[in-house]
């Protein structure tokens, strides 16, 4: 891809202030994981603001260094820019410093890895229908306690005979 | 004997339903209750963490997520037409806006050519769209204030309306019809007196509606003043579309940067000062009206020629050419099993739609399936202006601002 110039966390924090001081808006921002792309770094913060006076638009993209990757919060400067960080760190594991509730979005909280990283392959990682352990329960009419004559359950909670191996 | 706060905390806690009290501060009295997220008013899967003092609500989390399906991811695994299938689900109430945005990415990066029929096509299905989206917004907004026949108004217009997409694309829902290059099919016959339909009947309708609600005691009194925001609030916020319009913010894609044929249309852009319910719902009565004089625009002037681009490589061929042509077979066949490759490059496009800013950003690496597509969705970004407009207000106040924010739990989960 023909390459965008980048700049680095700190820079992007002052170029903020003054854009927002000449009345530019963030339009958007979101993450992007440049594994494939060929760049020197992997993580990328893309942002797009947009000058409703001028009606210009513009294309800023912030290097996100370090490990894990991070980037310089700007929700104080632009408040819009929570749910959008909040949704990169979800997606791509990007951390923005000095964001007030730096917290998963839209993914459950309890969520391992982030899913829109190129490493995080589509159909590699089980997600649901785990196969669940067998569960030993007593067969009708024998005590507790007796090892001997134990039912053999699926994860469907059916029962299998007696010895067969499960499958 | 009077029933103290405490005394409702613990007899939740009695029954087994703690939960629905997350914290209770004793010092000032507030509750913090969820609302949502299964909550008729919410509008699908939204859920609200509200901290209240009484009846009055002194804070609003908004708790999204519950509808998420990793549809970006989803689109890096399908060719670059077949990602169009996957952006339409996302909001669903305005399924031509994410295929649009997303063609009109794509083609910036092919650098392909839209003719002039489909761009007039494209933008006329738009702006019915527009209208279908609308009228659910309005029936939604009605019911919640308590006018119950306006579900049922506006729900039968959009019956019309959506007939009409199933005569077009055949499916009344996530059509997947707009492609990168034009629209999949040519409009079929007898689309002018079905359209003629529409556009004859939108106003007389509108003039239905607004004599129901506009000057409606009830309902100006759930509306004027509620939910206000004001212009640099919203711009903060990030609101975009009718919100930010009924703050007296003259913003609209379709004039400010033209795509498809909206350069060729004459349209007003409504706006209103008052930042509250009621200008939200004021703009968007107008904007229908105006999306009403668009479509008789496309009607009135629809070039004829080609639907869409003919390049083979890009596009696949027309159903009939498969029968008499071997090349044409050749290239049906390669692009449905590979697709084709798109330049590297990356593009960020943007377009109006109901509500508010619809942005793609797309990214290619070269191959034939998209690297990145990223969806800036109105509605996620417009859901944070929510806690603004109704701390202080009550809670019946704050079903009519979620009504006027109108989001699209598809949209903001994706």
């Amino acid at each position: 891809m023909s390459e965008p110039s980048w700049i680095g966390g700190p820079e992007w924090l002052e170029m903020a202030k003054g854009l927002r001081n000449e009345r530019w808006q963030l339009a958007d921002l979101c993450g992007l994981d440049g594994r494939d792309l060929g760049f020197d770094h992997r993580f990328e913060a893309v942002i797009q603001l947009v000058n409703y006076e001028t009606k210009e638009r513009r294309t800023i993209h912030v290097r996100a260094e370090g490990e894990p990757p991070s980037v310089p919060s700007v929700a104080e400067i632009w408040p819009t820019a929570n749910f959008m960080e909040r949704e990169a760190y979800d997606l791509f594991g990007i951390e923005f410093e000095g964001h007030p509730n730096l917290t998963r979005i839209l993914m459950p909280d309890e969520w391992e890895g982030h899913p829109l990283r190129k490493d995080y392959g589509v159909g590699k990682v089980a997600v649901e229908f785990i196969p669940q352990p067998f569960i030993q329960v007593d067969a009708p009419g024998q005590s507790p306690g007796s090892t001997e004559s134990k039912v053999q359950v699926d994860a469907l909670g059916q029962a299998k005979p007696n010895g067969s191996e499960p499958s | 004997m009077t029933t103290t706060p405490e005394m409702i905390v613990s007899r939740f806690e009695e029954a087994g339903h703690g939960a629905f009290v997350e914290k209770y501060n004793e010092t000032e009295g507030h509750m913090t209750i969820n609302m949502g997220p299964v909550h008729p008013a919410t509008h699908g899967v939204l859920r609200l963490l509200l901290e209240l003092d009484g009846e009055r609500v002194v804070d609003c989390q908004p708790i999204i997520g519950y509808l998420h399906t990793g549809m970006e991811k989803e689109c890096e695994d399908q060719n670059w037409r077949g990602a169009v299938t996957i952006v339409t689900r996302m909001d669903y109430l305005a399924q031509f806006f994410n295929e649009q945005v997303y063609s009109l990415a794509v083609e910036k990066l092919l650098g392909l050519e839209v003719p002039a029929r489909g761009r007039y096509i494209r933008t006329m299905i738009a702006e019915i769209n527009r209208i279908s989206s609308h009228l659910v917004w309005f029936g939604t907004q009605a019911l919640d204030m308590g006018a119950m026949s306006g579900m049922f108004y506006g729900f039968r217009e959009r019956e019309v309306i959506v007939d009409f997409f199933e005569m077009v694309t055949g499916l009344r829902m996530n059509n997947g019809y707009f492609i990168p290059g034009g629209v999949w099919e040519d409009l079929p016959d007898g689309w002018q007196e079905a359209v003629r339909v529409i556009v004859e009947m939108m106003p007389r309708r509108l003039d239905e509606y607004e004599a129901l609600l506009s000057e409606n005691p009830i309902f100006l009194e759930r509306t004027e003043g509620v939910g206000a925001i004001s212009a640099d609030d919203a711009l903060a916020m990030g609101a975009t579309g009718p919100i930010l319009r009924a703050t007296g913010v003259s913003v609209d894609i379709r004039r400010d940067r033209p795509y498809d044929a909206y350069g060729d249309m004459e349209f007003g852009v409504p706006t209103r000062t008052e930042g509250d319910v009621y200008a939200r719902y004021a703009v968007r009565m107008i904007e229908m009206r105006e999306s009403v004089k668009i479509i008789q625009q496309c009607l009135d002037n629809m070039p004829a020629g080609d639907y869409k681009n003919m390049d083979p490589k890009l596009i696949p061929p027309p159903r009939a050419e498969l029968n008499r042509s071997m090349e044409a077979v050749i290239h049906h066949f390669k692009l449905v099993t590979q697709g084709y490759t798109v330049p590297a490059g990356e593009h960020y496009q943007a377009v109006e739609s109901p509500r508010g800013e619809l942005g793609c950003y797309v990214v290619s690496d070269g191959g034939s399936s998209p690297y990145r597509c990223h969806m800036r969705d109105p509605s996620f970004v417009n859901l944070q202006s929510l806690p603004v407009m109704v701390r202080g207000g009550l809670i019946a106040d704050l079903i009519a601002s979620i009504a006027s924010v109108d989001p699209v739990l598809g949209g903001v989960d994706r």
